[in-house]
């Protein structure tokens, strides 16, 4: 019985990789034959980037302000929240595949049920490459000056990864929960306001009042700190000062994407379960 | 004889008909209105979501109000006020067209073409329904920021502009969106220009004063008619009455109006020859 057992793990995790590899090719290909679903996660980040430092673009000449370039502050913030727009992107799939009655001819097939949540969140880590690769080409072009070097790309491109695992978990989460587009609005919003909740327009020293104590205890922070950190340079006579990556600033955002990612995918897993029942 | 009787019905047959084009235009304002009031899912985001802006604003922005180009206010709430309202009144009109074009989808709009109802009063009603609308939230705005300590500095006075113009840019924006839904026919095509209204408030000194931009971005901000707009209604508060404050509040939305409306009604006539 164990031996049988035994034998039979490895063969699982084959099926759950190859389910899962499936379900990711199906959510690229629909990228190609419905851009008009993912095309928004691209250009919302860059329009974000644009308009967020072009209006508070004066916001880098308060005393403290950690850098004197604001596309560097907001070019980190576009890509996190493109990123997560990605993820949540796939909550609405799969309203959709659960409003066509796809998903169930999924549930009958013999896939295992993790590759259902982990199939998505690979579709969700492949569309951040393309959003991040893309909106930090938008803000090198716009101005952006990274002084972290690779480790500064690294750990943007993790934060990105990170946020994205966490939005499809929220996203499918809610899906299985609400089964139709009234989830949607739920996905957005709560989204929404994790992410503006924390240091989205200002750093900690600058902010004044509540907000300052919300973004202090609100874990979004310490993403955003561990992704901005490469970019958060000024130059003094000519001179780049800052901007390096430290460990100080990167296992917060480590943990906390590994606490919350844990949490967001535990929650989808559970709504899956109910959906089966 | 006849001749005078014959003008007599005709001049009664004229007042009738206004008076009937009046009532109708009543009552399909007072239907645009009710449908808004029985939709909270669409009323509370554009009236949450101004208010999110503006505390966000006012907690990350406040130290920069000491920087050099930046008005004197008490607050960053006081400079917030104007761009609420801009901001809850362009979401706002996206709900009225959006529910115009539900009524073409629906059919509802053949059932009151079938009707002998006045064609324009279909039209006037809906942004009639906007512009009051509009002058709520605008309402709403001013005495929940009022609340919360920011001072109107033009007084009464300045809340009853402020009010007005909230009502107009209701109206003139809602001329817009009108027009894309009796043009396109879809709900969908109609709430896919919000983010265009939306860039167009970002590129504008709604968010942070014009002094403070560079380049291309200030350019197009100083050329935004959204910018003078906002500039017109935040001088109310911040600064007190003028007449260019108040000109700027009033006059900006009618000019913009003067463009929404007839595109409206072209597209009314347009639709009606289609039918």
């Amino acid at each position: 019985m164990t031996a049988s057992i035994l034998s039979t793990a490895p063969a699982t995790r084959t099926s759950n990789v190859r389910a899962a590899k499936g379900l990711m090719l199906r959510g690229l290909h629909a990228i190609v034959r419905l851009p008009s679903a993912f095309f928004p996660a691209i250009l919302m980040p860059i329009f974000q980037s644009i308009a967020f430092s072009g209006t508070f673009f004066a916001i880098t000449k308060v005393p403290g302000f950690p850098t004197d370039r604001s596309i560097n502050w907001f070019m980190p913030l576009g890509v996190l929240m493109g990123s997560a727009f990605s993820g949540v992107g796939l909550g609405f799939s799969l309203i959709r595949d659960l409003e066509t009655g796809f998903f169930d001819r999924l549930r009958m097939s013999p896939s295992p049920r993790n590759s259902l949540i982990l199939g998505p969140m690979f579709t969700a880590w492949f569309r951040t490459l393309i959003v991040v690769t893309v909106v930090m080409g938008v803000g090198f072009m716009l101005g952006a000056k990274l002084s972290g070097g690779v480790l500064g790309v690294l750990v943007l491109f993790l934060a990105a990864m990170g946020i994205a695992t966490i939005a499809t978990g929220w996203g499918l989460g809610l899906a299985y929960i609400f089964k139709d587009m009234r989830g949607a609005a739920i996905m957005q919003l709560g989204l929404f306001m994790s992410m503006f909740l924390s240091t989205a327009q200002a750093p900690l020293n600058v902010m004044t009042g509540w907000l300052h104590t919300v973004a202090s205890i609100n874990p979004i922070t310490n993403i955003l700190r561990m992704a901005r950190q490469g970019f958060l340079n000024r130059t003094v006579n000519g001179v780049t000062v800052g901007g390096t990556v430290t460990w100080a600033n990167t296992w917060p955002g480590l943990l906390a994407m590994i606490v919350l990612s844990s949490l967001m995918l535990f929650f989808a897993r559970r709504g899956l379960n109910r959906l089966d029942k | 004889m006849t001749a005078a009787v014959l003008s007599d019905t005709r001049d009664f047959s004229r007042s009738t008909e206004t008076r009937h084009v009046w009532q109708q235009t009543i009552a399909m304002s007072r239907r645009s209105v009710l449908a808004i009031v029985r939709q909270p899912a669409l009323v509370i985001p554009s009236l949450v979501f101004p208010l999110f802006f503006a505390a966000l604003g006012s907690s990350s922005f406040s130290k920069a109000t000491q920087l050099p180009g930046f008005p004197k206010v008490d607050s960053f709430l006081a400079l917030t006020l104007a761009a609420s309202v801009l901001q809850g009144v362009l979401f706002g009109s996206v709900n009225g067209g959006a529910a115009l074009a539900v009524d073409i989808e629906t059919g509802f709009f053949d059932r009151l073409l079938a009707s002998p109802t006045s064609r324009i009063s279909i039209l006037v009603g809906r942004l009639a329904g906007s512009a009051m609308f509009g002058a709520a939230q605008a309402l709403f705005f001013t005495f929940v920021m009022i609340a919360f300590g920011v001072n109107v500095r033009a007084g009464v006075g300045g809340v009853i502009v402020i009010a007005i113009a909230g009502g107009l840019i209701g109206m003139s924006i809602g001329g817009f969106m009108a027009a894309m839904a009796l043009r396109t026919g879809s709900a969908e095509a109609v709430q896919g220009i919000f983010p265009l209204l939306f860039v167009s408030m970002f590129f504008s000194s709604a968010f942070f004063p014009r002094e403070t931009m560079q380049g291309v971005y200030r350019s197009i901000a100083n050329w935004n008619p959204m910018s003078h707009l906002y500039e017109g209604m935040r001088d109310l508060v911040i600064s007190g009455w003028s007449v260019g404050a108040v000109a700027k509040a009033l006059l900006i939305p009618v000019a913009i109006g003067f463009i929404s409306i007839p595109l409206a009604l072209m597209a009314l006539r347009r639709r009606l020859r289609a039918v």
